[in-house]
């Protein structure tokens, strides 16, 4: 039994905004730049990575974050066991990209910590503390962006309008949380 | 503060970049045969001009992609930006 405790003691709602951790999750990071590893990624996933800057493109199981032009992340769309930490899709990555080296695969399950940000106000929330322009951002459903909340590196994934998941490193969470509720209290 | 257009991520505010000091400084290609003034001339010495300089920028908290940008120092006045390895442009 993996050990899962974490930084977020409890889900928190508030007037037009609800907050609350999802886990777990299984999170990759994968890097490579041919068009070789490109097309060997869209074989093995059954699924193509977004070419296109601040996208993302969703399959049944996964979804891949454009976080540079030779980097992507890749979730679960849904939460995993919590019996174990080995992925299938991992392992079957590691042996057709890495081994090959075509690109490289690195878990970071545990390094993010996923915060589910959903309500009228998301957006009013971070306008107290991102430099971002969300303005187009909210109205495109499968936008990403890595920007700054509150002085700390962010990513955030607009999951349905005004439903947002934020991706956030594991020793900046309980701050950044602590920062949410008490911004998010004031709104 | 001023906005920052990054060559792959788009239109982002200055606070999500680092600044990399000049652009297009050559590292000398026999760096033995260089006397102790030329080494510290390469290595220190930087034109910091009031008008319209070259140089590199980082967006650390976006993609983490080093890219060239022309700016006025003396109203940041974005004139170009272009990707690493591309020819500067003339301004």
């Amino acid at each position: 039994m993996l050990n899962y405790n974490t930084s977020i003691k409890e889900d928190k709602s508030y007037p037009d905004l609800e907050m609350k951790e999802i886990k777990p999750i299984m999170k990759l990071i994968i890097r490579g730049k041919t068009k070789e590893f490109i097309s060997a990624i869209g074989k093995n996933l059954s699924m193509l990575l977004p070419t296109e800057a601040n996208t993302s493109t969703s399959g049944e199981t996964l979804t891949a974050f454009w976080l540079s032009p030779d980097e992507w992340m890749l979730v679960s769309n849904e939460v995993v066991s919590e019996d174990t930490n080995a992925y299938e899709v991992e392992n079957s990555l590691i042996n057709n990209i890495s081994k090959t080296n075509l690109g490289a695969i690195t878990d970071v399950s545990d390094q993010f910590v996923i915060i589910n940000i959903k309500g009228s106000k998301v957006f009013d929330l971070f306008a107290t503390g991102s430099p971002f322009n969300f303005n187009e951002f909210k109205n495109k459903k499968g936008s990403v962006v890595q920007t700054i909340l509150s002085h700390i590196d962010v990513i955030i994934h607009l999951t349905e309008i005004n439903e947002v998941n934020l991706l956030v490193r594991r020793s900046f969470s309980q701050h950044l949380y602590s920062w949410l509720t008490d911004s998010a209290s004031r709104l | 503060m001023f906005l920052i257009t990054c060559p792959f991520c788009g239109e982002r505010e200055q606070s999500e970049f680092k600044a990399g000091g000049e652009a297009h400084i050559e590292r000398p290609k026999q760096p033995t045969e260089l006397s102790d003034d030329e080494w510290a001339e390469y290595l220190f010495m930087r034109k910091n001009i009031k008008g319209i300089q070259f140089e590199r920028w980082n967006h650390s908290h976006g993609c983490r992609k080093w890219f060239n940008v022309v700016r006025d120092t003396s109203n940041d006045e974005i004139k170009s930006v272009y990707k690493m390895g591309e020819k500067p442009p003339t301004i």
